[in-house]
């Protein structure tokens, strides 16, 4: 982790249950939370020479992502409910920070497709299939919608679950890790 | 009829604030209409529209009627997130 907010993110993520920062102000235990949070960043954004123009589908992505969160944990924490939801303007560029405590990709997605082997194959299949974790609810478009915006907004989204990272761009890479992180942590930067 | 999106806000982003929408729509607005009848859907004044939202809304009115119609769909979020539906939801409109 490079940057204070990403290493914070981190310790909320990887931290034992009873020592995770439940009083941080990145903290978000509700949806109605992670929303108001987030509308904020989107009235910023849409004043910001810089991003403006950008700013509605930044927006919808980071609604997808951080509602995610909630759709597919609620009921199911493993521990500390909600999402960590943080950004910044720092140096030109904007970074945003999200992160859950929850099932992670693999987990949900092997309910619905239980040949999946590794947390790897279960990123690329999120970010690639129509599926949903939901079944038989009909979902799973939303991480299609981010993918296609990050590549043509070129911006910069690295997704971790498990012990797998997704990084994508203008294509996506997908790679293994030494270390495991439950649920989610997800980084996105525009310049 | 016309269907005005921005009076159900102008951040529509998650399935919950989705169904509830399409609920509330299905009790206020569309539930005497003829399924043949036009359907104008409005997005003058939404600012930000993500697919979970509007798979609840859109996909489900254009299953509901048979001549649906879009107008005001400029905004950015809105066109990718009509690309993304055609895609992945089977939205024919």
């Amino acid at each position: 982790m490079k940057n204070n907010l990403e290493q914070l993110a981190y310790e909320w993520i990887t931290a034992e249950a009873d020592k995770t920062d439940i009083e941080s102000a990145f903290y978000c235990r509700t949806r109605d939370i992670f929303e108001a949070r987030s509308g904020r960043m989107f009235n910023e954004l849409v004043k910001n020479e810089k991003f403006g123009s950008n700013s509605y589908v930044i927006m919808a992505a980071v609604g997808e992502i951080g509602n995610n969160s909630f759709d597919h944990n609620i009921g199911s924490w493993s521990d500390v409910p909600g999402t960590f939801f943080g950004y910044e303007f720092e140096k030109g560029e904007l970074l945003i920070v999200m992160a859950d405590r929850g099932q992670g990709i693999l987990k949900t997605l092997k309910k619905v497709k239980p040949e999946l082997k590794n947390d790897a194959e279960a990123l690329k299949t999120a970010f690639t299939e129509k599926i949903s974790g939901r079944a038989p609810e009909n979902r799973g478009n939303g991480l299609k919608f981010v993918k296609k915006n990050v590549e043509e907004e070129k911006m910069h989204l690295t997704f971790l679950s498990g012990n797998a990272q997704a990084e994508l761009n203008e294509r996506m890479v997908i790679t293994e890790k030494d270390k495991n992180l439950r649920g989610c942590l997800v980084i996105l930067k525009v310049k | 009829m016309i269907i005005e999106l921005k009076k159900f806000g102008d951040i529509l982003v998650s399935r919950p604030a989705g169904r509830e929408a399409y609920l509330a729509m299905s009790a206020y607005l569309t539930r005497d209409v003829d399924k043949n009848e036009e359907i104008i859907i409005d997005f003058s004044g939404v600012k930000v529209l993500a697919p979970s939202w509007a798979d609840e809304v859109i996909t489900k009115v254009a299953e509901e009627f048979k001549n649906v119609e879009l107008i005001n769909a400029e905004n950015q979020s809105v066109q990718a997130t009509l690309k993304t539906l055609r895609e992945y939801s089977d939205l024919k409109i």
